[in-house]
């Protein structure tokens, strides 16, 4: 009898998560720390709630029960596609059952104490959520998973969150009671967290793919440029926005038609520079990798028969290169979706502005409310860069795209 | 064609090229041979000015080679490379295509050049025409490399090594498709390469270089028969001299006109060498000589060759 | 990289570098304001009252801090924000001047010496002080009776088992910690203060209402929202130590002569809000969660002041 290492591990991790450490945590305003509450005093409580039905009291129960039998299955049975199929949907459920479950305890909460009350996710959700996703990414990968198919798994759930979230049942918790409050700010933030990646993205490629060009070409300069790209990225973030608050408002305000444009010494302006800045080392050092790596008989054979530099460059030598500058950009890309929350301490919005709001209230579903979207957005860029690069490389192997 | 006159060239205090001076005809194709690091590479570069020369002069068809744009002048002259050097994320099709499309070519016109190219190189058009570079094997590429060379129809065709990286078998199949297309297009063709052999049997004319500087010029007989030096001499194999001049030879020359005998038959397109060696296998001293359709054309016999009786029947 | 690529990267680029451009016309008011709590709320105050009487508005609240509010004033990147008297003695580096201590004197002070170095004029201030305070637990409070720093002081020196959570800049600045011990005659040992990074009174009073490594008293503002719901409560200065920190609306010169109707806007908004007011507007803010925009619309709405 062969066992599923990974998944009993796993699921011995979470197991003990529920059992140690508090799945909730309430407190009495959302500026003060909570006292955890454990899963099983949680399940107790609920099930003893009088506002609430039988059925939404023994379905929790029973749903939990089947999914954890699931997930035992799923140990020590072979690993067929199917049975691989249904833990996986059994720990994405398991996933959004708990969520349920924490989210009926707090309108428990609500209604027994004051309004002010906060009950926001314990370290046992986030554990056991981190062990589904461990599961689950096995699994995938045991199978073998084609890229559509993981596609479908992250829909799956993100729709299951999507409907628990949009039925109402885990309006209580704090996290939903902050995104009440700033539902209107946020789709805004983001939007503007978006606008500042690609507006630095746009300057960066300008900038960085010549810069990496030229550096290969002048392998000289390397010398002195490169230096200068790896001091820049020592300087700490909130430093650099300051440091070009100064020049910025200066320039603005000696020519009024770039201030017409939008620089300034604070906001986008100065946000945009410093994380063009950041974003110039991974792209310049992966163009010159990239152009290091086109094989030298090409390089030879294209200039025996004639073709000029530029169109060298622009036929052999950039599409060869591409794959491994994708891979920089990449970096530029989700180091800037980071970077960008600090921008907001210079005005320049985005999520990073609720998250600061949060931390200075000490209000961490605040954070948490801010943080994830910055992760998810994180994430997708990932997800797009990915498909990108696989493009590339289908084209240059010349496989169907 | 291409004559070199009073050409030198240095890398810093290095001297790599001393006082060349050679004319390439039309029509010929020269082999440039020697040891690794003579200069026979950088006399090739110099043609079609990957290299520049320091002092002397140059000329292709009569006219410097530097009053010319060095891309035009590349355009016209075909270019073949050790690595290949194909473009991996273009088709076979477009590999080939490059320089016709470089100088303008009709759309349907560079069709079917392409197409013609590859039958000429013995690759299928339908089926090796939508292939990329690596799934092809390394003598399918060179083929195509070869092909990418003449596709512009130039004047000249260089190559530099060509055949170095390939396996014994594939090379010398390649080696008599280069001598074919070479008798069937008459293009003047400037092969550097440091396998005597290949030399022997592709060349019209040897130039042997060493240490920049030509040792010997001559048909591949002269410089078999007639080295000038005992460099030469040891370069092309002193040890089986008599052999190599034996594969510079056709059965024609050494056949008699007699009635068939009961052995074995050979072709009448054999070189000496051939024969002897079917000779030794057979262990015979007798071959009889057949043309492409089985007809009897002689006999051929082993005295002859090695010239114990009277003058052979030319 | 093919044709449809590139022009969406075009178009997107072009969208985006446009919007900056579109919001600089000429004719909008460009209302800012501190990241802070009462900043958010006092700027979107502002903000809407204008936009309420007919003044184009380009709402450009929670900015940065206050170094960063004063140089985009005074460089022209900001219009008009909200501002305190109080820091009226830093700007133009005269701590030691009493006229801060006492709200009218130092509001005046402030307004001319701004209008004549930078051409800013202060506005109607509102009748509150949001000046450094020490808020002590309610228990300890109620337990030893204690109502003013003067109380306090004498039940510190008395012995009393004291810990302030204070921000570094609180427990050095001469005219804060400092001016309270030898005002009110007491002296804090090493081990009575807890000194935190940054200036947040979040920090300090969570600290202090949940007696993290044995705090019972926190460094405060005086319109600070949580404050009572937290279980502290503020103690008095009755000597006057600290400035006046009365909240007004500062704005550029030129500003206002093109729309002279933004004094008396304002006046009618900054006059209503008193120290219990705008703690609880901060409440609802901090406390409750709510946006800084929703709750000041709310509170305008309450009092007639927009629609």
């Amino acid at each position: 009898m062969r066992i599923a290492f990974a998944t009993l591990t796993t699921a011995g991790m979470a197991f003990a998560a529920l059992a140690g450490l508090p799945l909730v945590s309430v407190a009495p305003n959302r500026l003060v720390s909570g006292e955890g509450v454990s899963g099983w005093a949680m399940l107790a409580q609920v099930r003893a709630g009088i506002h609430v039905s039988t059925i939404e009291t023994t379905l929790p129960v029973l749903l939990l029960t089947a999914l954890l039998a699931l997930i035992g299955i799923g140990v020590f049975a072979r690993q067929t596609r199917l049975l691989n199929l249904g833990v996986i949907a059994g720990t994405a459920t398991l996933i959004l059952a708990l969520l349920g479950l924490c989210g009926a305890y707090a309108a428990q909460v609500a209604l027994a104490q004051s309004p002010y009350a906060r009950t926001s996710l314990g370290s046992a959700f986030w554990l056991v959520t981190l062990m589904a996703w461990l599961a689950v990414m096995d699994r995938l990968h045991a199978m073998q998973a084609p890229l559509w198919l993981r596609g479908l798994v992250w829909a799956g759930w993100l729709a299951g969150a999507w409907w628990l979230a949009a039925s109402g049942s885990i309006d209580q918790l704090s996290l939903m009671k902050e995104y009440a409050n700033h539902a209107d700010t946020l789709g805004a933030a983001v939007a503007r967290h978006l606008e500042i990646v690609v507006l630095t993205l746009v300057p960066t490629l300008c900038l960085g793919i010549p810069m990496g060009w030229v550096l290969h070409r002048w392998t000289r300069l390397q010398a002195a440029l490169m230096p200068v790209l790896n001091t820049i990225q020592t300087i700490p973030s909130i430093a650099l926005f300051g440091l070009l608050m100064v020049p910025l408002a200066w320039m603005a305000k000696s020519w009024p038609t770039l201030a017409s444009w939008g620089v300034s010494g604070i906001g986008l302006a100065p946000a945009v520079v410093a994380l063009t800045l950041y974003s110039l080392l991974p792209v310049v050092r992966a163009t010159l990798a990239g152009l290091a790596q086109v094989p030298a008989g090409v390089l030879q054979a294209a200039r025996g028969m004639g073709m000029g530099a530029a169109r060298i460059l622009w036929q052999a030598q950039l599409p060869l290169a591409a794959p491994v500058i994708l891979a920089g950009v990449r970096t530029a890309a989700l180091q800037t979706v980071g970077l960008a929350a600090v921008a907001a301490l210079i005005g320049a919005g985005g999520l990073g502005a609720i998250m600061f709001d949060g931390l200075f209230s000490t209000a961490h579903d605040l954070v948490l409310l801010a943080v994830l979207p910055i992760l998810g957005l994180a994430l997708v860029c990932d997800a797009v860069f990915v498909l990108f690069t696989l493009l590339a490389r289908r084209s240059l192997k010349g496989e169907p795209t | 064609m291409i004559t070199f006159e009073n050409v030198r060239k240095s890398y810093g205090q290095q001297c790599v090229v001393r006082d060349l001076n050679l004319h390439i005809q039309r029509g010929e194709l020269v082999a440039l041979i020697g040891a690794s690091g003579s200069g026979k590479s950088t006399i090739l570069k110099m043609i079609n000015r990957l290299e520049p020369h320091d002092t002397g002069r140059i000329l292709f068809d009569s006219h410097e080679i530097n009053s010319f744009n060095p891309r035009e002048l590349r355009l016209r002259m075909g270019y073949a490379i050790q690595s290949v050097g194909l473009f991996p994320h273009w088709t076979v099709t477009r590999n080939i295509a490059t320089v016709p499309t470089l100088m303008g070519w009709s759309k349907t016109r560079i069709g079917e050049r392409v197409h013609a190219l590859l039958t000429m190189l013995d690759l299928e058009p339908e089926m090796y025409g939508p292939r990329y570079p690596h799934q092809l094997s390394g003598g399918q590429q060179q083929r195509v490399g070869v092909a990418r060379a003449l596709a512009g129809d130039p004047d000249v065709l260089l190559m530099d090594e060509p055949f170095g990286a390939l396996d014994p078998v594939t090379r010398a199949s390649l080696q008599q498709e280069l001598k074919r297309i070479h008798q069937m297009s008459g293009k003047t063709i400037v092969l550097v390469t440091h396998d005597i052999d290949e030399a022997l049997l592709l060349a019209t004319r040897v130039v042997l270089i060493d240490h920049g500087q030509v040792v010997q010029v001559g048909t591949p007989l002269d410089l078999l028969s007639q080295p000038a030096n005992d460099f030469v001499a040891d370069f092309v194999g002193r040890s089986d001299m008599g052999i190599k001049l034996l594969s510079l030879q056709q059965v024609r020359a050494f056949m008699r006109d007699e009635p068939p005998l009961p052995q074995a038959a050979i072709a009448i397109a054999t070189t000496l060498r051939e024969a002897v060696s079917t000779m030794v296998q057979n262990r015979t001293q007798s071959l009889n000589v057949q043309d492409p359709a089985g007809q009897h054309l002689g006999v051929l016999h082993a005295a002859d060759v090695f010239g114990a009786s009277a003058a052979p029947h030319a | 990289m093919n044709n449809l690529a590139r022009r969406l990267i075009l178009c997107t680029t072009v969208a985006f570098l446009a919007g900056p451009v579109m919001a600089q016309s000429n004719g909008v008011v460009r209302v800012g304001s501190k990241i802070d709590t009462e900043g958010k709320l006092l700027g979107n105050m502002i903000a809407l009252s204008l936009e309420a009487n007919g003044i184009k508005v380009n709402n450009k609240t929670s900015l940065g801090n206050t170094k960063i509010m004063r140089s985009a004033i005074t460089s022209g990147e900001i219009d008009i924000y909200p501002e305190y008297t109080g820091n009226g003695a830093f700007f133009f580096s005269e701590e030691t001047n009493p006229d801060w201590k006492h709200a009218q004197a130092g509001f005046e002070r402030v307004r001319a010496l701004d209008l004549k170095h930078n051409r800013i004029v202060w506005l109607t201030p509102a009748p509150a002080n949001n000046t450094w305070a020490i808020a002590v637990r309610k228990d300890v409070a109620n337990a030893n009776q204690l109502k003013t720093l003067d109380d306090m002081g004498k039940w510190i020196s008395a012995g009393g088992q004291f810990k302030l959570a204070a921000s570094a800049e609180f427990a050095e600045r001469s005219d804060a910690l400092p001016a309270f011990q030898s005002a009110y005659g007491f002296k804090l040992k090493p081990e009575q203060l807890l000194t935190l990074a940054g200036g947040d009174t979040a920090v300090t009073i969570r600290a202090a209402a949940e007696k993290t490594s044995g705090v019972n008293a926190a460094m405060a503002y005086g319109t600070d929202g949580p404050v009572a719901a937290l279980g502290l409560v503020i103690m008095a200065d009755t000597k006057g130590v600290q400035p006046i920190y009365a909240p007004a609306p500062i704005i550029r010169a030129e500003v206002l002569a093109k729309y002279p109707k933004i004094k008396e806007v304002l006046a009618s908004v900054f006059q209503q809000l008193d120290s219990p007011t705008l703690q609880a507007l901060n409440a609802k803010i901090q406390l409750e969660g709510q946006d800084a925009k929703k709750v000041a619309a709310e509170f305008l709405r309450s009092k007639n002041l927009i629609k």
